[in-house]
Parts: C-alpha cells; sequence; structure tokens
C-alpha cells in the first residue's frame, strides 16, 4: 500500500508541476466535441442521444492518449527498469498507474461534460449527477484496459498505432453500455432502465481490473 | 502427430467435405420459407463453429503459455489465430452472402452479427500485434495476454450487444425459421458438414502447428550456432 502511495503521489506531483496530461486531454476532449457538433449537424441532432454519444466519443479517444501518459512517462530514461527492479509488486505498479490514469481522465471529463452542456444546449441540472457513476464506471474500465494493452503496445514496432486497434473492440460492451446508460440519465429516463446497463459496466470493471491486475506482470517483466 | 496421421485427417476432410457438397446441393430438400438461399446454411454455421473453436484454442493456449512457459503452447496459439480468422471471415461473408436475399440488407446489427464482427475485430488486432513484434518470447507473452483478455471479453460483449438490440430492435425481416429444421434430411447434411469442417480444420491446425515448430527448433539451431560461432572467434 506505501509502494502504491508513492508511486501515486510521484505521478500526481508531476503533473501538479507541469499539468502536461490533463490539459493535453482536456484540449483534445474539447476538439472532439467540436467536430461531433459539426459531424451531427448542431441545428438538428441536439438532444440527450447526440451529446451522450459525443461525449463517449471524447472519453475513448481523449482516453487513449490520456490513460497511457502515466505509463509512458517511465519509458523516458528507462524508468520503468528501476521501478521494475525496486521491491515493488507489478501489480501494485499497475494499481498506481490504473489510478493515475484514472484521476486524468476524471478531470478532463469533467471539462468534457460542461462542454457538452453548453455545446448541445441542455441544462446543468440534477440529470448530471445521474451521469457520474456511469462515466465514473466507464473511465475504470477504460483505464484498467489502455494501462494494461499500453505497456504492450507501446514495446512493439507499431507503438502507439497499435493501442486503439486492440482497445477499441475490447472496449466495445462497455461503450455500447455507457451509452445507452448516459443517454437515458441524460434524457430522464427512470433509474431502473439504467441499473441493466450499470451491471453490465460493473461487469466489465470487475473483469478488466482483475485481468489487468494479475496479467501485468507477464507484460512488463524484461527477460 | 505423425505426417502418416495428419494426412490421413487431409483425405479423410477431403472426402467428407465432397459428401458435404453432394448432399447440400443434391439430397438435402429446399427450405420452404427461404427457398434455395437457406443452404448457405450448412457452410455458414460450421464456420462460425470453427471460428468459435479456435478462438477459444487461442485463450487457451495463452493461458497454458503464461502457466507453463513453453513455446509449444504459444506456436499453438499463433496458428489457431490464423485459421480462426480465416474462418471467422467466412462466416462473415457466408452470413452477408445469406442476408441479402432473406432480410434483403448485406448488413444489419443483428445482436449474433455484431458479436461476430467484434470478435473478428478482437483477433485481428490480435495478429497485427503478432505482425508487428519481433519473434521474441516477449511477443508471446503479450499475445498470450491479449488472447487472454479478449476471450474474457466474449460473454460481456454477447450479453451488451443482446440488450443493445432488444431495445432497439432491427425493422427487417426477422429470422424465423431459421433453425426450424423440419427435414430429418437437414439435420444430417449439417451434421456431416460439421464434422467435414472440423476435421478439415484439424488438419490445418496441425499442419500449421508443425510448421510453426519447425520454425522455433530452426530459430534456436541459428542462435546456438551464432553463439558457437561467437565462441570460436574469442578462442
Amino acid at each position: 500500500m506505501a509502494a502504491f502511495a508513492a508511486i501515486l503521489r510521484k505521478d500526481l506531483r508531476l503533473e501538479l508541476r507541469s499539468g502536461e496530461s490533463t490539459v493535453a486531454l482536456l484540449a483534445i476532449s474539447l476538439l472532439i466535441l467540436v467536430v461531433m457538433v459539426f459531424a451531427l449537424d448542431a441545428s438538428r441532432a441536439r438532444g440527450a442521444e447526440s451529446a451522450a454519444g459525443a461525449l463517449w466519443v471524447a472519453l475513448v479517444f481523449s482516453g487513449m492518449l490520456g490513460a497511457t501518459r502515466a505509463l509512458l512517462a517511465e519509458r523516458d530514461n528507462n524508468c520503468i527498469r528501476g521501478l521494475l527492479l525496486s521491491p515493488i509488486e507489478p501489480s501494485t505498479l499497475y494499481a498506481a498507474k490504473l489510478a493515475a490514469a484514472f484521476i486524468f481522465m476524471a478531470i478532463a471529463e469533467i471539462g468534457s461534460v460542461i462542454l457538452m452542456v453548453l455545446f448541445f444546449n441542455l441544462n446543468f441540472d440534477i440529470t448530471l449527477i445521474r451521469l457520474a457513476p456511469i462515466l465514473a464506471l466507464g473511465t475504470l474500465g477504460f483505464a484498467a484496459l489502455a494501462t494494461l494493452l499500453a505497456a504492450i503496445s507501446n514495446r512493439t514496432r507499431m507503438g502507439d498505432l497499435l493501442l486503439p486497434i486492440l482497445a477499441v473492440p475490447i472496449f466495445v460492451p462497455a461503450l455500447i453500455a455507457g451509452v445507452k446508460a448516459s443517454a437515458s440519465a441524460l434524457g430522464g429516463t427512470p433509474e431502473s432502465a439504467i441499473a441493466e446497463w450499470l451491471k453490465i459496466l460493473i461487469a466489465f470493471d470487475v473483469l478488466f481490473v482483475t485481468a489487468g491486475y494479475l496479467l501485468f506482470e507477464y507484460v512488463v517483466r524484461e527477460d | 502427430m505423425s505426417s502418416m496421421v495428419r494426412k490421413g485427417l487431409g483425405y479423410l476432410s477431403l472426402a467428407l467435405m465432397f459428401v458435404a457438397i453432394f448432399m447440400v446441393f443434391d439430397w438435402v430438400p429446399t427450405e420452404a420459407e427461404q427457398g434455395i438461399a437457406q443452404r448457405i446454411f450448412y457452410f455458414h454455421v460450421p464456420c462460425a463453429w470453427v471460428a468459435f473453436a479456435a478462438f477459444g484454442i487461442v485463450a487457451l493456449a495463452g493461458i497454458l503459455y503464461l502457466w507453463l512457459g513453453e513455446r509449444m503452447w504459444d506456436d499453438l496459439g499463433y496458428a489457431a489465430a490464423e485459421i480462426g480468422m480465416v474462418f471467422c471471415t467466412l462466416v462473415l461473408l457466408t452470413g452477408s452472402l445469406w442476408a441479402k436475399p432473406i432480410w434483403g440488407v448485406w448488413w444489419t446489427w443483428d445482436s449474433r452479427l455484431t458479436t461476430t464482427f467484434i470478435l473478428w475485430l478482437m483477433y485481428g488486432g490480435y495478429l497485427l500485434l503478432r505482425s508487428s513484434a519481433d519473434d521474441s518470447p516477449q511477443v508471446a507473452r503479450f499475445a498470450a495476454v491479449v488472447g487472454i483478455v479478449a476471450a474474457l471479453d466474449v460473454p460481456v460483449v454477447i450479453v451488451s450487444v443482446r440488450l443493445w438490440r432488444t431495445i432497439h430492435p432491427a425493422v427487417l425481416i426477422t429470422k424465423t425459421g431459421e433453425h426450424g429444421l423440419e427435414d430429418p434430411r437437414m439435420v444430417v447434411a449439417l451434421l456431416v458438414s460439421l464434422a467435414a469442417f472440423t476435421i478439415f480444420f484439424v488438419w490445418l491446425l496441425t499442419l500449421r502447428f508443425a510448421q510453426l515448430r519447425a520454425r522455433t527448433r530452426l530459430h534456436r539451431m541459428g542462435q546456438e550456432i551464432a553463439l558457437a560461432e561467437m565462441r570460436a572467434g574469442d578462442r
């Protein structure tokens, strides 16, 4: 636990001093939302469903870059080797990197939600609170998947190009559940309609956090 | 597996394939509702079965590789993934050909189609990963991890896609009578096709597996020779 806290604290301090990841993430989210407004024909396609769709496109593609920042930072100066040589379990390292990625993504998403409300003419009201658990679960699942797969992709020839190719298809069930649940939450449908989708998100999170925790060791090991 | 057995498997699958083709085109009665188009069913279903079995083998081989660390399991996973990808493509193609006359479209986001397509994407990623990195134990571990993660995802994909489609039902002709194999001859033809495709798959798998094993051995021999030459040079 101490090791986990130490790595996470280090990553957060780095981020506080430079602000690189979160600013880049926010900028990309902003641009994706702008693109979505034009792509969905701003005069017509307003409302809950397109807003939810745009929000999740922003989450996936900004997350692709952002969730991996915490891990990629260790590649410079071969810091990852130092971490692996220290008496820290690889699974602890995974948990810390996952937590950092989750925090970066969450900050960017708060920004995205505000922009979404403005761009898609929604209201700042109680429905946004209902988005919170959905986004938190989706972000956790995505960060879990991306942290594991980024450790793979950044050591292949294709590099970061490979990450979306591996991650997006696997993320599809959480994406479907997240978009549907968000649209229902924003559209004001009763809580019971969302419960089914939340269950899928929870199952996805449990599965991939566990898988990442157990499999990370095989991915970072050097030989 | 000895080459005699493998040859036998090859001939057996060839013979069974001819029997299956004869049954599908000449022997089996035409389905009442869908007409002649339904006959693609006898190839479509075995392809799907082989694709899913192959991807099951990929995941299993991945687990065994991480657990036991023997190169053999990695070769098996690679061979199964390649063949599974071919059959998964065939499922999508034959499904598309079947869908056009029956549903009126080449593609629809029906739950089973979507699941198969996502599976195809995941294993496409797996093969890209394999081709984008050099042949090393490291890549074998990466591939094993991706194979396991993809297999873990399959049940979640199935559940989520089904839920997704029941909320927004397709406005198309539904799949009525697809599984109503009213004539016993249809069942027999399907079983023969399944057997033919399964044996064909096993034959392909053993062939590719033996080839990859040979490649691994060759690679290792090359390393040993290089090492020996280096040592001789030092002396």
